[in-house]
């Protein structure tokens, strides 16, 4: 499954990336001439919600791929990544907010205290295995929400506390545009680093560890440093998404910097689109994305759901996704970079083989 | 028994044994205990570089636990381990194989999701600090380790796809792909018919003659008779015999304590064959 791909394959996936880059041009490539036309003062809502929508994918794509990292190729299921997320937007936001630095400045800072944070809490957690791991994570994530909100100083709440972080609000033209490709930006990066890990020494270091542990170690694998290391990295991508994030929203308090259901969706965007592969999380996070705002009804392109009321539909919404992931799961474990992009297309055998993998 | 309490044996540089020269591999009072029970229980042993030692005993006897010990992967409750003079008790599995002590799983544990290549690639990607490779020319190595232990034309195939012996194969070309000085090979033999076990025969005296010494578990008789210079015999974590294979083998506490007087007739049998060859 690493570097040793048989030409038939390479050339299949070689064409799934450049019709990717294609029909993401087309997409976006009206956006950036309405975003001008916004810029000329003539109102287009549905440019803004593009716009947000595009951004809010690559930062997605930006969490999930960075989770593939210790989740997918370590074999670690974080589940508190959002954790660094939230350490990244509370990192730039306080040297904003409180330390006046400018926005480009405070920005690097994101994904060094994040990865910071994670080589010190990894250092204990990741000893330990499977379901102890991901519960004890899924504590770190929570509980760096709550701290960053009830930390007081002199009786004043360090991190503007419940009523959260004000940023002032940047001089930027064309800011939605310019968020929009500063996350892309990150989004190429975090998938550059990944192309970069699984051709490297570290990489298969990090394949053999998720594989067996102890027959790495064996090996000579410096099994725990390069579990931290990974998990630092996972952590600095993710910082990276809440840098930016941060100063994109103005705004950031615990709701919006440690969302604890981003914890899930990273996961099911990289299960979703095949964990341990390059481009597999990024295909999740624009598939589940847009699937989220599509059936949440934010998407200009809306409609109604029949017999379902406008008060009901978020629930609805979240049953269609929840069962829409099951079926992934069963019928397409690989995920779906593997089902297009491999031999097997849908075909009798390609489920019955999935099934059996499943069902061990 | 023991070559060291012999104060008056003549040097002999063509003999590799343990004693007078300086061991590679050194024991001293082993220990490692499961809840108050003593699997290896105070054992000394000294390897000579170039040497194959064998070691046997019944099921239980620690033989596993000691190769977990030496290779770090087990904490000791006792004793040391020296490597080249210096103690290596305590000393992580990662950096244990870095020196160049390369090991074998008795119960394999192959990289599920790799193919018998990528597996024996990060042998060679990571082992001996000395001999560490990057990625094109580990699988270089890869292929070669492969066409050694004879998985060669298997060498495409995920793991799922290989049967036992062939993952025991694999679990040899790993450990040798890693180059090591020093290779512990855990029952890699058990479960091979006559002639798999002679072509895996030929495969250690193939690495035992690029310098690697060798310290081999194995139940089949003929495997320690045929290419052992040395054998020790564990019983309840205890060494109960050690010397040269046949005299081992003949030991009346060895045959008493584990192989049984039927087992021994057999042996002599064996033997015998052997002798002929
Ligand atoms: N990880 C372990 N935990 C508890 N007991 C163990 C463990 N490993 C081995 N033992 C015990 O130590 C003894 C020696 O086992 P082992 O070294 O595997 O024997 P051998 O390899 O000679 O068959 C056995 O009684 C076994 O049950
Ligand atoms: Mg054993």
């Amino acid at each position: 499954m690493i570097a040793t791909l048989d030409s038939n394959r390479r050339w299949r996936r070689a064409f799934l990336i450049v019709g990717g880059i294609i029909a993401a041009y087309a997409l976006l490539a009206p956006l950036t001439s309405l975003d001008a036309a916004v810029s000329a003062n003539v109102p287009l809502l549905a440019d803004r919600l593009w716009f947000r929508i595009a951004t809010y994918i690559a930062m997605f794509i930006v969490m999930a791929t960075g989770w593939n990292i210790i989740g997918g190729i370590t074999g670690y299921a974080a589940f508190g990544n959002v954790a660094f997320f939230g350490i990244g937007a509370y990192t730039t936001g306080m040297l904003i907010a409180k330390a006046k630095w400018p926005f480009l400045a405070a920005l690097p800072f994101a994904p060094v205290v994040a990865a910071l944070f994670a080589a010190l809490v990894g250092l204990p957690l990741l000893r330990l295995r499977g379901h102890y791991f991901a519960v004890a994570s899924l504590g770190v994530g929570v509980a760096v929400g709550e701290l960053v909100q009830n930390i007081d100083y002199g009786g004043q709440p360090l991190f503007g506390g419940a009523s959260g972080l004000f940023l002032p609000i940047d001089s930027i033209a064309n800011r939605g545009l310019f968020f929009f490709y500063l996350m892309v930006a990150a989004a190429a990066i975090s998938i550059a680093v990944t192309w970069w890990v699984l051709r490297s020494r570290f990489g298969y270091g990090l394949i053999a560890i998720r594989e067996n542990e102890e027959a790495a170690a064996v090996l000579g694998v410096n099994t725990t440093a390069y579990k931290v290391a990974a998990f630092a990295l996972a952590a600095a991508l993710t910082g990276l998404a809440g840098g930016i994030f941060s100063q994109w929203n103005v705004f950031i308090n615990q709701d919006n910097a440690f969302p604890i259901e981003y914890n899930v969706q990273m996961i099911l965007m990289a299960l979703l689109g095949g964990t341990g592969t390059v481009f597999g999380p990024a295909a999740g996070a624009i598939l589940l994305q847009l699937l989220i705002q599509f059936l949440g009804g934010t998407l200009p392109i809306s409609f109604d759901l029949p017999f379902v009321s406008e008060t009901a539909r978020p629930i609805v919404a979240q049953i269609i996704l929840g069962l829409l992931l099951v079926g992934v799961v069963i019928f397409v474990p690989r995920g779906v970079i593997d089902f297009f992009g491999g031999r097997s297309r849908l075909s009798l055998s390609y489920l019955r083989r999935s099934l059996r993998e499943t069902s061990l | 028994m023991n070559e060291s309490s012999s104060p008056h044996r003549p040097l002999q540089a063509d003999l590799p044994l343990a004693g007078e020269v300086k061991p590679q591999l050194e024991l001293l009072g082993v220990t490692k205990r499961f809840g108050g029970v003593a699997a290896v229980d105070g054992v000394n042993l000294r390897v000579g570089k170039g040497e194959i030692l064998g070691i046997i005993g019944p099921n239980g006897a620690g033989k596993t636990t000691l190769l977990n010990c030496i290779s770090g992967v087990f904490r000791l409750d006792g004793g040391d381990i020296r490597w080249e003079g210096a103690s290596i008790a305590g000393m992580a599995p990662h950096r244990v194989a870095r020196l160049g002590i390369g090991r074998t799983f008795q119960i394999v544990r192959p990289f599920g999701s790799m193919t018998a290549r990528e597996n024996a690639a990060i042998g060679a990607l990571f082992g001996s600090s000395d001999a560490r490779k990057g990625p094109k020319e580990a699988f270089e190595i890869a292929d070669q380790v492969l066409e050694l232990v004879g998985l060669k034309a298997k060498a495409g195939r995920p793991v799922a796809a290989l049967t036992i012996p062939d993952r025991k194969r694999l679990e040899v070309a790993r450990a040798v792909a890693t180059r090591p000085h020093l290779l512990l090979l855990d029952e890699v033999m058990a479960g091979l018919n006559n002639v798999e076990i002679d072509e895996a025969l030929d495969m250690v005296r193939t690495v035992h003659a690029t310098g690697v010494t060798v310290l081999l578990i194995e139940h089949v008789m003929r495997v320690i008779v045929g290419i052992c210079d040395r054998a020790i015999v564990l019983e309840s974590g205890r060494v109960l015999a050690e010397g040269e294979p046949e005299v081992v083998l003949r030991d009346e506490r060895v045959i008493q304590a584990y192989l049984g007087e039927r087992y021994a007739k057999r042996l002599r049998a064996s033997g015998d064959e052997d002798g002929t060859n």
